[in-house]
């Protein structure tokens, strides 16, 4: 049944697409940051998961523990290399700060892009599924992986809800998105909340990369697509709110599964990016966004 | 000021002579190159040297640009010039569609609308791929010109005619209004000036010389590609070459694309990693050396 | 409508004409706050207006909204008859008015004479070339006031005087029939304000409308023809300046009523060690010196106040102390020297600031920003501490699970008093706590000032242009005036000798 199908395919991909968003949205919410990278941390991870799990024998489960890693590593490096630096100089101007961050994030995307490969080449790659077999649902036979995705997902989102409202660091995470001098006037250094962040981004996007890997395959080539993808659902949802990056990355993933089943794969990118820019003109703070 | 354009005007005598001399084809190709990206880049630093406004996606206007006359000569057959100035249009109208809504908001919206519009118009391209070659690419009949000289003054012309009008441009009161909408958003306002309008014209202005040098690039090399025109890693290419060179100057942005294009070259045998060395040099240049080489220049004559 | 004037003042001011600026019920919210209220008045051509109001009374708001810079939720602003209000900035620029901003804005990459010349061109796209005449226009407007001599200078290399006077010719260069100023006094020494003033007059003498706002009616009384008193966004008296400051609730409101002291005998603190020293402390920002060699010290258990007005260099101090801004001199805290220590660590240490922004965690509840002043406590003890806290501000407990950005003004501040105290501070900054609030919480606040004062080992730290608040609770008062100190003393010898000033 098709319309099964879709709304299965729909959900695990919006799910992954969601967590992939989240880190995405995480960063600019604590940090202010849009990190133009985001697509190459993916990707990292994936190719790393692969590398130790496919390449080097090593199996999924540990090839899937060393591309999460791989996640964390290359966060903590685009934070400390390139954003703080940045962010910290005394030879930029301020008004141009943002600019500088931005433009910054890309070329350290683009280098991780080409780097990617030279050593992997741009021959997509599929990470190994932790999970095998097939599942029947409704009467749609699914791959077991498809639903471990879907599940891991959302195990992530919950877990990352609890953090935020349930721990002290959590706390001071949301806190720092609301008010950094506030926080500092508690007591509390700024420094060490962003470190936090970006681990917990780098963990994220590590866990989103290895996923998709092993869902829809990776190559160095995909990377441009995969941030613009996240950008735009970040935007769509409205910049700064949680709860829109999730819902958004369900209208974008079922938008693009729709289109993947019913018009052609091809065409699967372009209805949510020719919806985003209908956002931008008619709604540009996005679906719960503030303005 | 005077000094630099003096300066500025011999390097270009003489590099404009180089062609005439025993150099090989090769060299006179590289030139020729060269020529183009400081086209491209020079158009990228009127807006975010100037008017404070990245774009993410230059090669959406040089794609747009290209493709347009492409495939005005492919399919349609029209002379050269015509096929030039349709590509010319086109990047134009589709520049303004996109940016005109954008160029309201404030915020990263602008840079985000360009880096879109890449992503679209490579997908595009590649699901029509009957009428525009895909991956491929798409042939002209038609070039420029067969001689390497001849293409290089082409190319040499249109920088050095981008160059002066973007530097005239830059330097009038347009210029300044520009700045002050691009430094100060509030005062440019309060001072009287619907600084929407001027950013759209700067971009329309970008979009015009970014357009016109992407359908002359398409009868240069004989082909319109994703690879050499639509691709974002052109786009960075331009970005990187307006960085290095050093924002805000118009001039510094041409060093920057000798300094791409050379480097690339140069450091062929290493194959593709010269583009990851030549993104690290421009990240370089953000974190130490944020005013690029021209810029640092300056700021060393002036101390 | 465009009024061809000789740009040098003349000699005879001509008598008001009819109202060139009329603003009726112009009213602004900001999600529950109200930061204009239904305020109406008329500035007539050849006069000056003067606005005034103490801090959060709603004075910048207002002139915000007569710019387009904010957009009014209701209410009409009628330049020569015409509605402006709601319009965008650009187009109310080009009908006639030009605002001074309270704090300067220069181009930095551009020079003196292309800065003011920018206020000159036309908001047209096909000029390519600044006409000869806008050059000399611009240079005669650099000239009168005073800039003649830095053309070629970028706003980097002039000194703060100088950046003011550009913004004074910015706003006159396209010869606006209303002059909006902000504040134009702040940080200029005596014989600046001199010459600021002079300007400003002049431009009342040419026919134009000016209106210009301020925080203290003496400062402006010499040159205002009218005088319209704001408080907490609403108009509370309006007249001639003389009149105006003999109203009384303009004096209840500005002095609150009478002054008390309860010092306590210097004896108590006579023996003990400074608790915090404060030694030769100077403050740059860029250009400004908004602090000139500070002395200062307390003792442990002291409440000492910092009276100044806007712009003395109260916040600043208060930042340089919580390792906020760099300084120049040396800060001892409990002995050890402040310098090089974070911000964070700081508070961590026992010096807690309470800023006059408040600084609330706005999409929070009361209970999770106090949860989140406690952070650092036991749990055990953040509970005993908390309860107290609500028993020292019962209406926070009342509150404990609303939105704080939805508080009034008054809760807004118990309940940043409230997280301030959660960190167990040993010295308790706070800056301009009765920003904005109506006079019935300023009986709360003052009598929970003097339950800590009383009833804990608490320093005090309080910075306050309100008189009245300022000295009931304070063993020792210091004076801030234009970045400096110059005064020192009892709170009781403040009021027989400086008092009568803080009008």
């Amino acid at each position: 049944m098709l319309a099964v199908q879709i709304l299965i395919d729909g959900f695990a991909i919006s799910a992954l697409y969601a967590l992939g968003a989240l880190g995405f949205t995480l960063i600019f919410g604590v940090s202010g940051v849009l990190n133009l990278a985001h697509g190459a941390i993916l990707v990292t991870s994936a190719m790393v998961a692969w590398y130790v799990g496919t390449d080097s024998g090593g199996g999924a489960f540990t090839g899937a523990a060393a591309g999460v890693a791989a996640g964390v590593v290359t966060a903590f490096v685009t934070y400390g290399l390139v954003v703080r630096p940045i962010q910290r100089s005394k030879a930029i101007p301020g008004v141009e700060r943002e600019l500088f961050v931005l433009t910054g994030t890309l070329l350290w995307g683009v280098m991780i892009q080409i780097l990617l490969a030279d050593v992997f080449t741009t021959t997509p790659i599929t990470v190994e599924q932790l999970v095998s077999g097939t599942i029947d649902i409704f009467g749609v036979r699914t791959a077991a992986n498809e639903v471990f995705i879907a599940v891991v997902s959302w195990a992530v989102l919950g877990l990352l809800w609890l953090l935020v409202n349930r721990t002290p660091a959590g706390r001071r995470l949301l806190a720092a998105s609301i008010n950094p001098r506030a926080l500092t006037l508690v007591g509390v250094e700024l420094d060490h909340v962003h470190l936090l962040a970006w681990g917990i981004y780098g963990v994220i996007a590590g866990i989103a990369g290895v996923l998709l890997g092993s869902f829809l395959g990776t190559s160095s080539a995909y990377i441009p697509a995969l941030t613009g993808t996240a950008f735009a659902i970040v935007v769509l949802g409205g910049l700064g709110s949680v709860s829109g990056t999730v819902i958004a990355a369900y209208v974008v993933g079922y938008l693009e599964t729709l289109t993947a089943y019913l018009v052609s794969p091809s065409w699967r990118a372009v209805p949510a990016l020719i919806l985003l820019l209908a956002v931008l003109y008619f709604r540009p703070q996005g679906i719960l966004g503030r303005r | 000021m005077k000094k630099q354009l003096i300066i500025a005007a011999l390097v270009l005598v003489v590099v404009g002579l180089v062609p005439l001399t025993s150099v090989s084809d090769y060299i006179t190709g590289v030139l020729t190159m060269v020529c183009f990206y400081a086209v491209f880049a020079m158009s990228w630093d009127l807006l975010f040297g100037y008017a404070g406004e990245v774009n993410f996606g230059p090669s959406f206007l040089i794609g747009v640009g290209a493709y347009g006359a492409g495939l005005a000569d492919a399919d349609l057959g029209l002379p050269v010039a015509v096929c030039i100035a349709i590509g010319t249009l086109a990047a134009v109208l589709a520049g303004l569609l996109l940016a005109i809504p954008a160029l309201r908001l404030r915020g990263p919206y602008f840079g985000l609308i360009t880096l879109v519009a890449v992503l679209l118009l490579q997908d595009m391209i590649e699901i029509f791929a009957d009428t525009t070659g895909g991956e491929i690419g798409l042939s002209v009949p038609d070039v420029l010109a067969v001689s390497a000289a001849v293409n290089f003054y082409y190319a040499f012309g249109l920088m050095v005619i981008a160059g002066a009008i973007l530097l005239a441009v830059a330097n009038s009161p347009f210029g300044l209004i520009l700045q002050a909408a691009g430094q100060d958003p509030v005062e440019a306002q309060a001072l009287g000036f619907n600084i929407v309008k001027f950013k759209v014209v700067a971009f329309a202005i970008s979009a015009f010389f970014s357009g016109l040098a992407g359908a002359m690039l398409v009868f240069y090399l004989g082909t319109a590609s994703v690879s050499a025109m639509v691709d974002v890693a052109v786009g960075i290419q331009v970005i990187i070459a307006a960085v290095l060179g050093g924002r805000r100057t118009i001039i510094g942005p041409v060093l920057g694309a000798a300094f791409l294009v050379g480097a690339g070259e140069l450091l062929r045998p290493v194959g593709q990693m010269s583009g990851f060395i030549v993104a690290a040099l421009a990240l370089g240049v953000i974190l130490l050396v944020p005013d690029g080489l021209l810029g640092a220049l300056r700021g060393r004559l002036r101390a | 409508m465009s009024v061809t004037l000789d740009l040098s003042p003349s000699s005879e001011a001509p008598a008001p004409m009819a109202a060139v600026l009329e603003v009726r019920g112009l009213t602004k919210r900001y999600g529950g706050l109200v930061a204009a209220k239904n305020v109406s008045f008329d500035v007539r051509a050849g006069e000056i207006l003067g606005l005034i109001g103490p801090n959060g009374s709603g004075k910048s708001t207002v002139m915000k909204l007569i710019m387009g810079i904010e957009k009014p939720n209701a209410g009409e602003v009628r330049l020569n008859g015409v509605n402006l209000a709601g319009k965008p900035a650009y187009k109310i620029a080009r009908a006639g008015i030009g605002i001074v901003f309270q704090h300067s804005r220069p181009l930095h990459r551009q020079t003196v004479l292309q800065n003011i010349l920018l206020g000159l061109l036309p908001d047209r796209l096909l000029a390519w070339r600044a006409g000869p005449e806008e050059i000399v226009r611009a240079k005669a407007i650099a000239e009168r006031v005073g800039l003649g001599a830095v053309l070629d200078r970028l706003p980097a290399t002039l000194p703060f005087a100088d950046l003011r006077r550009m913004e004074l010719a910015k706003a006159i260069a396209r010869n606006p029939q209303v002059v909006l100023v902000d504040e134009p006094f702040a940080g200029l020494t005596g014989g600046e304000v001199k010459d600021f003033s002079d300007l400003i007059v002049s431009f009342r003498d040419e026919g134009r409308a000016v209106l210009l706002v301020d925080h203290n009616v003496k400062s402006v009384a010499a040159m205002v023809d009218r005088v319209l008193a704001l408080y907490l966004g609403e108009t509370i008296a309006e007249g001639s300046a003389a009149e105006v400051m003999c109203n009384e609730t303009v004096r209840r409101v500005y002095l609150g009523g009478g002054i008390s002291t309860h010092e306590r005998p210097e004896a108590v603190f006579a023996h003990t060690e400074p608790v915090l020293q404060v030694e030769n402390l100077s403050v740059f920002y860029g250009k400004a010196q908004a602090l000139d060699s500070v002395n200062l010290f307390l003792h442990p258990g002291e409440f000492v106040s910092v009276v100044g007005l806007n712009g003395a260099g109260k916040t600043t101090l208060f930042n340089a102390i919580s390792g906020l801004v760099p300084f120049a001199g040396k800060i001892n805290w409990q002995g050890a020297p402040l310098a090089g220590k974070s911000a964070a660590r700081i508070a961590r240490d026992g010096l807690v600031q309470c800023p006059e922004t408040r600084e609330l965690f706005g999409e929070m509840t009361v209970a999770e920003n106090i949860a989140l002043g406690g952070q650092h406590l036991p749990k055990a003890e953040r509970t005993t501490r908390r309860d107290w806290l609500f028993s020292l501000f019962p209406i926070l407990e009342a509150r404990a699970g609303q939105i704080s950005r939805t508080l009034s003004g008054g809760e807004q501040q118990m309940l940043a008093i409230a997280r301030a105290l959660m960190m167990k501070p040993k010295l308790l900054i706070l800056d301009e706590p009765t920003l904005g609030l109506a006079p019935v919480i300023l009986g709360q606040l003052s009598d929970a000032m003097k339950l800590l004062r009383d009833q804990t080992d608490i320093t005090i730290l309080l910075g306050e242009q309100n008189v009245t608040f300022a000295l009931p609770n304070a063993d020792r008062v210091y004076v801030l005036e234009h970045a400096r100190i110059v005064w020192e003393g009892s709170p009781s010898r403040f009021a027989k000798e400086m008092a009568s000033g803080y009008l």
